[in-house]
């Protein structure tokens, strides 16, 4: 960084040389030490006098817990403790998530279990000790008495026969239920000339980030503060929530998410392992306690989702206009409603994206929250729309093939179009996009979609292995502002971000961001952003994000909403501070500010390529030379912004694939897989494919290979990467991705990109394997086993 | 138990339990915290180290298997001066990274194939990195890197 020498101000950037870092590849500031193996992630922090701990998990489902007996566990060589539910510091606390939407049953879960145990992997008791591996052998010596109760796993279980509810509050195991109408479905039905059903489940499956887990939590009793290190996506939502559930003054806790290996929203939850931590942390004040979630841990315990069933039926004109529809959905929320977003979560958002970017004025759809004796369920990247986009294009396909109608043509009459902006869903959600139609466009030209049509039918006059092409278009719901808010009317609304900018003493510039990054890269984002609404060079920039102590407020990582919302209020603060800073200049050298430009760390003259004074030499006026600082200005050269998109920006995507099937083996290869988004103005280019990329391939994970499977009696039977299989470089095809760009009404003109591409790939495999063989695929994920059922008829379901 | 192993060119001497990990040796009693672990069952790769020029799963291995061999992680990758591996640098100029947990087994993983097969096409990267799981990429980039820093490795071996 150069800027910090005045001396070198005239070798500096001319007007002419000066680039935006916006839509520049510019090297990532998170490398440099992720590559060189000296990422600072939770797992590698350590303390003086840390301890560890191991949790000891339930083996069964359902069961009461009758006594756990820990005397054996002290004795083991270096155990130092053993909790448990009833200890005096645990037993009061649950964690309660909250929603005041009408019907919802709220329940407890606690830190530790208490009572009775309600999954399979749910901690029953937390041994403490010298390293993991005495923690370990401490926690394999605890002896817990389980008394079984009748377990439920599937959420469409008749309510007659529960015997056993998950939570005594809700005897048929129904937390939540809304139906959502809009005009007279039935009417509509009955005056269409066809109508498709469908009945389709998807499959349970995760985030699965590399990183597991991780938490370090520190007590300090002289002053009563609380240090949590955790590999959060939301330190400042679970600074709020640890100052509730403990009891402490929020300012006396601080919350460090550091690098982190990976969210994808299951590391938006806060957990009773996390809370339980905390908890013994204060218990056993100035010990720092680590735990470190290894992998089986994770698979039983870490959230899960996509567990839905989805019966639908759709009413369609003779012309192909979507008329109606129904829809009855059942989500699996598993043994809690999950901390802090509810078991609303996924049925909130099927029912309220189901008809994605169709137009739609006769809808009725209901949806529930079933709780099981399966993990709970939370948010997992696309929070149900992976499987909504299945279902809303399974309808297209059952459609097309009614009517007799090429299936993109049909989608095209139905799509919201830019003149229908903004665009009142059913549900009553502004779309503010109409980018469909430009990129399903988009899509079929890159795609080459004739070309694949005569190779398919070439196929099949020559009896070759059949091939399918399958289609995905979505609306990607990103940034939430405070109207649309994510999650069910919970005590906090999550639409805006800060961020402070500063310039140092030296003229070098440091954000404090409320965004936190789990691989997205954020870390350079933001400082593009900071950079070029300052008007400094992007090496200026340093970025300190995850630590509540250091920036003001962010909700964090969740909704797509980081490089709308995080980069507004980057933009915003950049932007206030480029103005102090002009001011200040004009006040030094006595020009009217309207006349002056700051880029590269110089302010000029507009027009002229000589700057009058550098960046670094107004700040050391602005901290250390206050007898040269105009009358009227403060010390300082700081700022901080909030930003807010009150509504949010939809991301509109199209995929297109060809898929071929060998009828013998069931096996599935992919020839091709085109994406088109739209996300706006693009900050850095490579960034923004690598989320793209990244989430075709977890959707591509969820719709052949991932399936977090129970047996009946509530047994996770994938408890290892070994059975739970997470695709490789071996099974994600190369990846076409292309864009259209409609900046979006805020600051940066961006829209978010973490999550649209896992949308489709659900709708496209199934609607390319349905295309190839001429049947319908409502189950996922398309294993071969499945294709192969469904090509040989029997066992098809 | 007191073994002697040497670690990107070092010698060290450690008292381990026969039972740590060689993953466990080398973050907690080395503090070479860029070995990762990712599933300590052997299946994501993350923890992969090259031990006597293999690629091993450092969560498989004991610390005492690695007596008296000579083990190269991550932190060894790098130039003393700090210059990138070619295929450091490639991974950051492909995007071969987002979070950075799979880099570290991915970087020896593709370390080890290009000393053993120095110009693989897309179709052998594929094949080969298939032992390393990458959750945030979608596995672009990373192809995108091992086939950028064969070519860039292949030039500063010409003459």
């Amino acid at each position: 960084m150069t800027a910090a020498d005045p001396s070198t101000a005239d070798e500096h950037t001319t007007a002419g040389e000066h680039r935006p870092a916006t839509g520049t590849p510019v090297r990532r500031k998170e490398d440099a030490r992720l590559l060189t193996g000296r990422g600072r992630f939770v797992s590698d922090l350590v303390l003086p006098r840390m301890r560890h701990v191991a949790f000891v998990r339930s083996p069964i489902a359902h069961a009461r817990l009758d006594g756990i007996e820990v005397a054996e566990a002290l004795d083991v060589d270096g155990v130092h403790a053993v909790f448990t539910g009833r200890h005096p510091t645990i037993a009061p606390v649950s964690l309660r998530a909250q929603s005041a939407l009408p019907g919802y049953v709220e329940t407890d879960q606690p830190p530790l279990a208490r009572g009775k145990v309600r999954f399979t992997g749910e901690a029953v008791a937390a041994v403490v000790a010298d390293d993991r591996y005495r923690a370990e052998d401490g926690a394999e010596a605890v002896i817990v008495d389980y008394d079984p109760l009748r377990p439920t796993v599937c959420a469409w279980t008749d309510p007659a026969e529960i015997t056993d509810p998950v939570h005594d509050e809700a005897p048929d195991n129904l937390l939540l239920s809304r139906t959502f109408r809009a005009g007279d479905v039935e009417a509509a039905l009955a005056a269409a000339d066809v109508v498709v059903a469908r009945e389709l489940t998807t499959n349970r499956h995760g985030g699965n980030p590399i990183e597991c887990r991780a938490g370090v939590a520190h007590f300090e009793s002289a002053d009563r503060r609380l240090t949590f290190w955790s590999g959060t996506q939301v330190p400042h939502l679970v600074r709020t929530q640890l100052a509730e559930l403990l009891g402490l003054p929020e300012g006396d806790i601080r919350v460090v998410a550091p690098d982190v290996g990976g969210g994808f929203g299951v590391k938006a939850v806060l957990y009773p392992e996390d809370v339980a931590l905390c908890l013994m942390a204060i218990a056993t004040p100035d010990v720092p306690l680590k735990w470190v979630e290894d992998r089986v841990e994770h698979l039983l315990a870490a959230t899960h989702a996509r567990d839905h069933r989805y019966v639908l039926r759709a009413g369609f004109a003779a012309d192909g206009a979507l008329l109606a529809v129904t829809a009855d959905v059942w989500c699996n929320t598993g043994a809690y409603s999950v901390y802090p977003w509810t078991a609303g979560i996924e049925p909130l958002m099927a029912g309220g994206l189901l008809t994605g970017p169709y137009k739609l004025a006769d809808y009725e759809c209901t949806v529930r929250g079933v709780a099981t004796n399966t993990s709970p369920s939370g948010p997992y990247r696309g929070v149900a729309r992976p499987s909504t986009v299945f279902a809303m294009e399974a309808l297209m396909d059952s459609g097309a093939r009614a009517l007799g109608m090429d299936p993109v043509a049909l989608r095209r009459r139905n799509l919201i179009l830019p003149a229908d902006i903004p665009y009142r869903m059913p549900s009553r959600l502004v779309d503010d996009s109409g980018a469909y139609e430009a990129c399903l466009d988009r899509a079929v030209e890159v795609f080459g979609l004739e070309a694949w049509r005569s190779e398919q039918a070439r196929r099949r006059g020559a009896g070759e292995r059949p091939l399918g092409i399958g289609v995905g278009i979505y609306n990607e719901l990103t940034g939430l502002g405070r109207a649309a808010s994510a999650g069910p009317r919970m005590p906090f609304r999550t639409g805006h971000e800060a961020c402070t900018v500063r310039v140092n003493p030296d003229g070098a510039v440091t954000v404090f961001s409320g965004v936190t990054s789990q691989g997205q890269g954020l870390e350079t984002t933001m400082a593009q952003v900071v950079a070029d609404a300052l008007g400094v060079d992007y090496d200026a920039v340093t970025v300190r994000y995850g630590d509540t102590d250091s920036s003001l407020w962010g909700f964090g990582a969740f909704s797509s909403r980081q490089a709308v919302i995080g980069g507004g209020a980057a933009n915003l603060a950049g932007a206030h501070v480029r103005e102090k800073v002009l001011a200040l200049a004009g006040a030094l050298r006595e020009v009217d500010v309207a006349d002056l430009d700051l880029r590269g760390g110089q302010v000029h003259v507009r027009g002229q390529e000589k700057p009058v004074i550098s960046l670094a030499e107004v700040a050391r006026v602005a901290y250390l030379q206050s007898d040269r600082l105009p009358e009227g200005f403060e010390p300082g050269l700081e700022g901080t912004k909030f930003y807010d998109p009150i509504r949010g920006a939809f991301a509109a995507g199209a995929q297109l694939a060809a898929l071929e099937v060998d009828p013998t083996t069931g096996e599935i290869g992919v020839l091709a897989w085109v994406c088109v988004e739209d996300a706006g103005t693009i900050v850095h280019p490579v960034i923004v494919d690598g989320q793209i990329a990244g989430s075709i391939a977890q959707g591509i994970g969820g719709a052949m290979y991932e399936h977090l499977v129970y047996d009946d009696e509530g047994n996770l039977s994938t408890g290892t990467l070994l059975d739970y299989l997470m695709p490789t470089s071996g099974e994600i095809p190369e990846l076409t991705i292309d864009h259209v760009s409609t900046p979006a009404a805020n600051p940066t003109g961006v829209r978010g990109v973490g999550e649209g591409g896992t949308l489709a790939p659900n709708a496209v495999v199934a609607g390319a394997v349905a295309d190839a063989l001429g049947v319908e695929v409502d189950d996922l994920p398309v294993t071969p086993a499945r294709v192969w059922e469904l090509v040989h008829g029997g066992g098809a379901r | 138990m007191r073994i002697t192993l040497t670690v990107n060119g070092e010698q060290h001497r450690l008292t381990v339990e026969p039972r740590r990990t060689l993953a466990d040796a080398l973050r907690e009693d080395l503090g070479l915290t860029g070995t990762h672990l990712g599933c300590e069952h052997g299946v994501c790769g993350a923890c992969t180290v090259l031990v006597d020029g293999e690629p091993v799963r450092a969560c498989l291995m004991f610390a005492v298997q690695a007596e008296g061999c000579a083990v190269a992680t991550v932190e060894g990758l790098a130039e003393p001066d700090g210059t990138l591996h070619p295929l450091q640098e490639a991974f950051s100029v492909c995007h071969g990274l987002q979070c950075g947990a799979c880099t570290p087994g991915m970087l020896m993983t593709a370390a080890h194939l290009l000393a053993v097969e120095p110009d693989p096409d897309r179709e052998r990267i594929r094949a080969e990195m298939a032992g390393n799981i990458c959750r945030c990429t979608g596995y672009v980039g990373i192809v995108d890197a091992v086939a950028s820093a064969a070519a860039a490795l292949a030039q500063d071996e010409r003459p």
